[in-house]
């Protein structure tokens, strides 16, 4: 029997991922699989004031920083919800706001460099354990990340590959996703999806006992229920109406094939699980702006999951 | 100048219009079902309703605090099981929410029933001219029980059709409602009480078959049934006693908080904030509009006399059938004021579609505990499973076979099923109590996530806003609590004997309770050992994983 555990969407949560590592020992897992989306969403400058001071707006919250505690403080609030500390000043600021192509060069910066921590971390972390732990950047996570996750000695990137979890169980995995109103980094069409999930499969050995990690949720699975929003990006009816955004192409891989389990994350409330046919599907969820980290433990035993649990820690 | 940089990521949504947020809560505190019913069943007070209306939305907006508040801190977590659960640890959270957001919304299901023909088909078969129907679904046993049934029909439709489609017959309903509300108010303030004598005595005859001076009669029985609740006035301490009945009404602004999504700053915070609170405040308002308008008309002596006949022998504390056979729905009582038949008909179906853009969440949030527990592995997978059409089939017959044997049980008043009415409010209350206690802790107990929220510096004298609301929400809840339980009229002489019903001296009550709470806890302990025996340590799956 192979125990994994499965977490995804952590968006660059330093906190998530100190978990994650200590996930293993913690579970007493045996495999550790990180769903896509590492990577997080927001910049927040630290503006100096001159001296000492600086001045941070977070979460609409005005603080002032006027020493070296504060500022290990502040940084810490900052990355625990995922988001990245810059140190700047206003002129910086001023130019930043005219130049969106500065902005991006300063997130690819910032998010590498937290990418880059983490590789560093878990190297450190894991060292002589005999630990498995694999990852496949999500949508929202830039191409660049990639080689980062391939310069970690004990992190294997797995995107696009079919990967043996032990003698019985082989795990294919993808962060790409189906489209999404705002154009991410890995999306594509759900015919281009459909290729890209076959070409994995036509690898497998044994379908049937496999493990689907697609970022992802199978369409209409109660995994994938988002908020509907209008073309400004709002959620309409005060977000009462959920409506399934899942990938219909991925739906109909594991309808056809039947593996024993699928991983998925991708829409942070839906986190459930559910059977399309034989195949349990899961999504734990993320929390990450909290610094709790959602996750499954499953057991994989042979021709079956031997039991399942949806974790939070 | 910027102060945030984001990048084009999944989930970057805008913030949803306060207005969409407003209509939800507004619809939860419901004035014209939940209101209209719970205002008709305190006849027999002596705190003014005017000052009560208002000293428990005061209390209120500390909730609607609290909820913004925990939103704020763990958006999109699942609410108060997730909440208590983080808190204090599983049992407690489970055992509260399971009993609040779901057990207790199997009575929930004979009240609604009840409403439902109250409101909607009573008057409704009266205007058509069916008298016989009219005052039949308006009687005891089978008609509830048919209504309960209805209910359920309707509660389940609304969950195949999911609430996408649902979520808009709201909206719609919310109009249609708003409009019928206005010529009921614009009745009641042009009519006179002359007026309305004449055409209380008229209609009622052509709706009910009721015999000439019905209006006197019905007056005469609410006097011998003890009517006599004021419009305004009290003592403070009257006006309080009122409270713990009143907020069967209001205490539901945050109903659908729950379903509120990622905060991203004190502006969001605002935003959750204000459509609860607005909704609070224009509800409020309306009810103090809405009995003015009752005062002028109807007569607010009246007014409480008729709810006073019809309870009292509703109640089953006299088997005299009142004068006016059916509830005297206040709608209905201001349509009476024009003899127009198809204007009648218009207004009692606009006001009809506050029951039916309310009634469809009744298991909406039972739906969502039910599947977080399955999640927890707390009941069996099978409780979460979809089936083709998307539909909880499972959680649905969770729900809706034994809110058919609490119907029976309410409708046929077997174990003194309908003296425990208020037990509905106060399971959920009790429920609320638990999370504002975790609301109280919260920046305390988990202080880095406090202070890495929305409202670390929502303070009031160095103290957290949301530690100040709990402790004034919970203290609340607290006074509610002691006076359900310890009821402090409980003269058996009197009818009702007791304010609220469900005192410690209700045995009916009493069972109600320990059987909820020991179903829940029976359920936690159970599954937590079979899944021992799986291997699955349940406390270590909600244990926080070491940082270091």
């Amino acid at each position: 029997m192979t125990k994994l555990f499965f977490a995804t969407d952590i968006h660059g949560s330093d906190i998530c991922w100190s978990k994650f590592l200590n996930a293993g020992k913690f579970y007493e897992a045996d495999v550790l699989i990180l769903g896509g989306d590492m990577t997080g969403k927001a910049v927040v400058p630290f503006v100096h004031q001159g001296g000492s001071n600086y001045k941070v707006t977070l979460l609409e919250q005005n603080f002032q920083i006027t020493n070296e505690d504060e500022m290990t403080d502040m940084r810490k609030r900052v990355r625990s919800r995922g988001y990245y500390p810059y140190l700047t000043n206003p002129d910086e600021i001023s130019e930043l706001d005219k130049d969106p192509n500065r902005v991006h060069e300063i997130f690819k910066q910032e998010v590498l460099k937290v990418v880059q921590q983490w590789m560093d971390l878990a190297d450190k972390k894991l060292d002589g354990s005999d630990m498995k732990v694999f990852c496949s950047p999500g949508n929202d996570d830039m191409d660049e990340v990639d080689d980062i996750v391939r310069s970690s000695r004990r992190v294997l990137l797995v995107e696009g590959l079919v990967t043996p979890l032990d003698s019985n169980h082989e795990m294919i995995a993808s962060g790409w996703s189906n489209r999404t109103p705002w154009n991410t980094e890995r999306e594509e069409d759900e015919d281009q999806l459909k290729v890209r999930y076959e070409a994995m499969i036509s690898q497998l050995k044994d379908p049937k006992n496999a493990v689907f990690n697609i970022h992802v949720p199978p369409y209409k699975s109660g995994l994938d229920e988002a908020p509907e929003l209008d073309k400004d990006l709002r959620p309409v009816l005060a977000g009462n109406s959920m409506i399934p955004v899942g990938s219909k192409a991925l739906r109909a891989a594991i309808e056809k094939n039947q593996p024993l389990l699928g991983l998925h994350g991708h829409i942070h409330e839906g986190r459930g699980t559910m059977r399309i046919g034989k195949t349990l599907c899961i999504n734990p969820g993320s929390m990450y702006e909290q610094g709790t980290l959602l996750g499954a433990i499953v057991a994989l035993g042979k021709n079956k999951i031997e039991n399942f649990v949806l974790t939070s820690g | 100048m910027s102060n945030l940089f984001v990048r084009k990521a999944t989930g970057m949504v805008r913030s949803w219009s306060v207005f969409d947020a407003f209509i939800y809560a507004f619809f939860s505190i419901n004035l014209v079902t939940l209101g209209f019913y719970s205002f008709s069943q305190m006849y027999y007070f002596s705190g003014g309703m005017i000052p009560a209306l208002i000293i428990s939305a005061v209390f209120i907006i500390f909730e609607v605090v609290v909820y913004a508040s925990l939103i704020a801190v763990m958006p999109r977590s699942g609410g108060d099981y997730v909440w208590q659960t983080r808190i204090f640890g599983g049992s407690i959270g489970f055992i509260l929410s399971i009993t609040g957001w779901w057990f207790t919304l199997w009575l929930w299901t004979p009240i609604y029933g009840d409403m439902l023909r109250q409101i909607v088909l009573t008057p409704l078969l009266g205007a058509f001219g069916l008298q016989q129907a009219a005052v039949w679904i308006a009687g005891q046993g089978n008609a509830l029980f048919v209504c309960s049934l209805l209910t359920l029909v309707f509660v389940a439709a609304v969950i195949f059709m999911g609430m996408k489609t649902y979520a808009r017959i709201q909206k719609y309903s919310f109009y249609a409602g708003m409009l019928g509300l206005l010529i009921v108010i614009v009745l009641l303030f042009t009519g006179s009480p002359e007026q309305f004598k004449a055409g209380m005595e008229a209609n009622s005859a052509a709706y009910f078959g009721t015999q000439a001076g019905v209006h006197d009669a019905t007056a005469a029985v609410g006097v011998a049934a003890g009517a006599g609740t004021p419009l305004t006035g009290g003592s403070f301490f009257l006006i309080m006693l009122t409270l713990p009945y009143l907020v069967f009404f209001n205490l539901w602004p945050n109903w659908g908080a729950t379903l509120y999504g990622e905060v991203r700053g004190a502006t969001d915070y605002k935003r959750n904030f204000a459509g609860m609170a607005w909704a609070l405040i224009a509800t409020t308002a309306l009810g103090i509009l809405f009995f003015l308008g009752v005062s002028k008309t109807i007569g607010w002596d009246f007014y409480v006399q008729a709810n006073g006949a019809w309870w009292n022998y509703a109640w089953g504390y006299t088997t005299e059938v009142p004068p006016l056979p059916v509830w005297p729905n206040p709608a209905m009582l201001a349509v009476f004021l024009t003899n127009n038949r198809f204007v009648q008909i218009v207004v009692l179906l606009l006001m009809s579609t506050w029951w039916f853009g309310w009634a469809g969440t009744l298991f909406l949030s039972s739906t969502r505990v039910i599947f977080a527990a399955a999640f927890d592995r707390l009941l069996p997978e099978k409780a979460a499973e979809l089936n083709n059409n998307g539909t909880p089939v499972n959680a649905m017959l969770y729900m809706v076979v034994p809110a058919i044997l609490v119907s029976a049980l309410y409708a046929y008043n077997l174990l003194g099923f309908r003296t425990i009415t208020l037990a509905a409010t106060q399971g959920i209350a009790i429920m609320y109590f638990g999370t504002a206690i975790a609301a109280i802790v919260l920046p305390y107990k988990k202080k880095e996530l406090f202070e890495a929220s929305p409202i670390a510096q929502m303070k009031v004298a160095g103290i957290p806003l949301i530690t100040v609301a709990g402790v004034i929400f919970g203290g609340f809840l607290a006074f509610l609590l002691v006076e359900w339980f310890f009821d402090p009229w409980l003269n058996p002489d009197f009818a009702p004997a007791g304010l609220y019903g469900i005192s410690l001296a209700n045995t009916n009550s009493v069972i109600f309770l320990l059987v909820t709470y020991g179903l829940a806890a029976a359920i936690y302990y159970g599954f937590k050992a079979r899944r021992k025996n799986e291997g699955i340590d349940l406390d270590k799956v909600t244990a926080e994983i070491p940082v270091e």
